[in-house]
């Protein structure tokens, strides 16, 4: 009887049957890009056009497969795929050309599938007003500029609109109630309300944002619950931030070598899409660098005091003991017992006592000030 | 859905080598083949591979599979062989020289102008928009599936006679002395699928008639997967096409593939049908799509409701969807706007005699079921379901599986590998320990294993 079964309707269809939105994080900052092309020589327009093959790879594996590109600059997030609706959509580079350079950029059109040719211009035209409005001053004012934790929450607010509907991870309905294999607008769904699966490349070429570890933290355990994995290239400067975030979202986190290769590390290692990354093993970092940032000073440290309500951390007790995040007064008279051994060894009533209880003394006067080593 | 209209591209899977080779030249064909004919597991090899000069080792494509996912692996694999994209020598995979240039030209936009398809750059006088294309496409499709059921309405033309021959050939339909042509057992389950497989079916057909008129099939495949890639609402012009693909725009103009005004106009316009080629979107929702429905995606023609009680009710008044109900329902009254029918053994027994399956008719009605129904998890009742499944199963006593029998094997060890190496594979069928035979539907694979296995014991 088991071919009539009839529990396979109550079974959602497998995820293989959804398509996937490949977000990419690209950064921006023109020194950083040229800091960088110095050592590898890799040039920035070089980077960006097999990016763009990559995401024409993306592209083709589904009809329904789509992209977008963030670009991390200097002053801020940018859209540089899908493109803001709200503006200019003429490219500074078309401005001078004659009718017949457009004619003979309408043919060579004719030879690229149109949809990868949109995605191309949209993002060539987007990144040349984007540096259009850039000043050289703004650039130089701040070298390592770098917006991650701006960027993600852009992505993951998109992947938001567009794979959840607006829902993202809070499924609606009783728990226990079957879930629908089809949405009320007959597209499908699975079993957590996405009607496609997502994922985020990030590409980075400046160092760690150390002032932005809350957001960018918060947005790591975002990505996490929607199952949005986070892929890291870095091309220069390891990072302790995005190797957590590859880490905790199940994402894959590569430092190329040689970077004039970026293609073919970008097409084995960041290309295969959810349903691939469950039958294959992928080149990834494994041991993690599980540091974490102080929340007053955000600095990176090994050893630091946490607070026991809300399990914030901290370098040193904060002034006036109350935890910034929760505002619980914290005891801090116990830190004085800090580096004290429990029991004190009895002391001896000799004269040499002096002398035996140096060594106690020693150990209560590292005690004054909190323990730190570092 | 998708499952059908890979079997569509099943067919192609059976060509030659030759042929293949020949496919590959343009970007837009492997591109298409890359598309729809891989497995996912596939794809993500062939594009690690694609940019890579030297061929790549196997074992290091094995390495990266885990290890409980040989059954995907080995699918891939054989999928690629046997499309011939890849070529193995001595223990290395390399793709096929002119399959990775053109995929790499399509990736790049490196390819000839055209190769995508040659937008106009005068303009047209005589401009269509979207809207005309949808009902263009579906007034012609709709002729041919009426002239099919056998009911021309004013509204709807016979058909040509390309079309006719076409249907007559693919055994969709037959000359009958007594009543000119009707409608076979094979052209029943062709109504009843859905508007993307009906289009590949019939596009398959006119591949093999090509052959007898000697066109060319190549020729044929490249223009189809063209069309797939091509953009609507734009007009191409018909310069870059070959005398064979110039032919073939008449006859699809009768499908409703493309639109063009007249015979010897330069340009063309692709319509959804066209697009939809190479495309796992639904492109017209049911034959009868009005034009607001005929977006993908939108599924608001829906007109089935089917009750627990077998009861069901259709808000259409299209002589097509009532000739379809027909076939698996019997129908009890018909208003205006509205027909009532009943679900009963006799009628899906009728159904299954004609060859139609329980799961084309359950596909139909979950396709074509009524927004209100689709609210419902799961959307039709499971008791009618699996009653429709039940009341074909009653005709299936015996189920036959052709495939091949080992025995007689040296060691009971090697029973076991072979026996767990068939398992891993997913061939094996059936297997009695206590005898040492097992019956697996595939032998090459294990055929191969065992010598294997006999050479490195040696």
């Amino acid at each position: 009887m088991d071919k009539v079964d009839g529990t396979e309707h109550y079974n959602f269809k497998a995820p293989a049957d959804l398509a996937t939105l490949q977000v990419i994080i690209l950064d921006t900052n023109p020194l950083a890009w040229a800091t960088f092309e110095k050592s590898s020589s890799l040039s920035f327009p070089s980077a960006l056009s097999q990016l763009l093959i990559f995401a024409n790879a993306h592209l083709a594996f589904s009809q329904s497969n789509r992209c977008a590109v963030i670009a991390n600059h200097i002053d801020g997030v940018h859209f540089l795929s899908p493109a803001d609706p709200g503006t200019d959509h003429r490219d500074p580079g078309e401005a001078d050309l004659t009718l017949e350079d457009l004619k003979e950029i309408a043919q060579k059109n004719a030879s690229k599938y149109r949809v990868f040719r949109l995605l191309e211009d949209e993002v060539r035209a987007s990144y040349r007003r984007l540096i259009a409005n850039t000043t050289p001053e703004a650039v130089m004012a701040s070298p390592n500029a770098s917006y991650l934790a701006g960027a993600l929450s852009a992505a993951l607010t998109y992947i938001n609109r567009i794979c959840f509907g607006g829902m993202g991870g809070r499924s609606g309905g009783v728990p226990g109630e079957e879930k629908s294999n089809v949405n009320s607008a007959g597209g499908k769904v699975d079993e957590t309300g996405r009607t496609m699966h997502a994922k985020i490349l990030v590409v980075s070429v400046t160092p760690d944002p150390a002032n932005q570890y809350i957001p960018v933290m918060n947005s790591i355990f975002a990505a996490q619950r929607l199952k949005v994995p986070i892929d890291v290239c870095k091309l220069r400067d390891s990072t302790v931030f995005l190797q957590q975030a590859a880490d905790a979202t199940g994402g894959v986190y590569m430092e190329p070598e040689h970077p004039q290769g970026l293609l073919q590390y970008l097409m084995v290692g960041f290309l295969p899409d959810h349903l691939a990354r469950q039958s294959l093993i992928l080149p990834t970092k494994v041991d993690v660098d599980f540091r974490a940032a102080c929340f007053c000073h955000k600095k990176v440290l090994d050893i630091g005091f946490v607070c026991s309500v809300c399990l914030s951390i901290f370098c040193e007790p904060p002034e006036g003991a109350v935890c910034s995040t929760c505002q619980v007064k914290l005891d801090v008279a116990s830190l004085e017992n800090l580096g004290k051994p429990v029991v004190l060894p009895p002391k001896k009533k000799k004269k040499k006592k002096a002398i035996d209880s140096l060594p106690g003394s020693g150990v209560a006067s590292a005690a004054d000030s909190p323990a730190r080593t570092e | 859905m998708g499952s059908q209209a890979m079997k569509s591209f099943e067919h192609l899977e059976g060509l030659s080598e030759a042929i293949f080779k020949r496919l590959y030249q343009q970007p837009a064909t492997a591109l298409a083949v890359f598309r729809r004919m891989l497995p996912n597991l596939a794809k993500t090899f062939v594009m690690a591979m694609l940019f890579n000069p030297d061929p790549v080792p196997v074992s290091s494509l094995e390495a990266c599979v885990h290890p409980d996912q040989n059954r995907l692996k080995e699918e891939a694999f054989a999928k690629l062989r046997q499309l011939y994209i890849v070529i193995e020598r001595q223990g290395t995979f390399a793709l096929d020289a002119t399959f990775k240039v053109e995929l790499r030209k399509a990736l790049t936009g490196g390819g000839a102008p055209g190769s995508f398809g040659l937008p106009c750059d005068t303009e047209d006088k005589n401009r269509v928009d979207i809207a005309f294309l949808d009902r263009y496409a579906a007034e012609q499709w709709e002729s041919i599936l009426h002239f099919m059921v056998g009911n021309e309405t004013q509204s709807s033309r016979r058909p040509s006679e390309g079309v006719v021959r076409l249907l007559l050939h693919g055994k969709l339909m037959e000359q009958n002395r007594a009543s000119g042509t009707v409608i076979t057992q094979l052209g029943f389950s062709f109504l009843l699928q859905e508007v993307n497989s009906q289009v590949w079916t019939l596009l398959l057909l006119y591949l093999d008639m090509a052959e007898q008129l000697r066109m060319d099939p190549v020729d044929i495949l490249h223009f189809l997967f063209l069309l797939g890639s091509l953009e609507l609402g734009q007009d191409y012009d018909m310069k870059s096409l070959t005398p064979t693909q110039k032919g073939m725009l008449e006859d699809l103009r009768d499908y409703g593939i493309v639109y063009q005004r007249k015979s010897s106009s330069r340009r063309f316009y692709p319509t959804r049908l066209a697009t939809g080629l190479t495309s796992e979107i639904r492109s017209l929702r049911s034959p009868a799509a009005t034009l607001a429905n005929a977006t993908p995606g939108n599924d608001e023609n829906g007109f089935l409701i089917i009750e627990t009680n077998y009861r069901m009710y259709a808000y259409t008044n299209s002589p097509l969807q009532i000739a379809v109900l027909n076939l698996f329902a019997r129908l009890i009254s018909r208003f205006p706007n509205l027909v009532t029918a009943r679900i009963t053994r006799e009628s899906i027994r009728q159904a299954i005699s004609k060859g139609i399956t329980a799961e084309q008719i359950i596909d139909y009605m979950t396709a074509n079921a009524h927004p209100q129904l689709r609210k419902n998890t799961p959307i039709l009742p499971p008791t009618v379901v699996d009653q429709i499944r039940l009341w074909q199963i009653e005709g299936e006593r015996m189920k036959a599986t052709s495939g091949y029998l080992f025995k007689e094997f040296a060691a009971n060890m090697e029973f076991n590998a072979v026996c767990k190496y068939a398992d891993d594979i997913g061939v094996l069928v059936w297997v009695d320990k206590n005898k040492g035979m097992l019956f697996v539907s595939k032998h090459e694979q294990i055929a191969d294993y065992i010598r294997k296995r006999a050479q490195s014991n040696r």
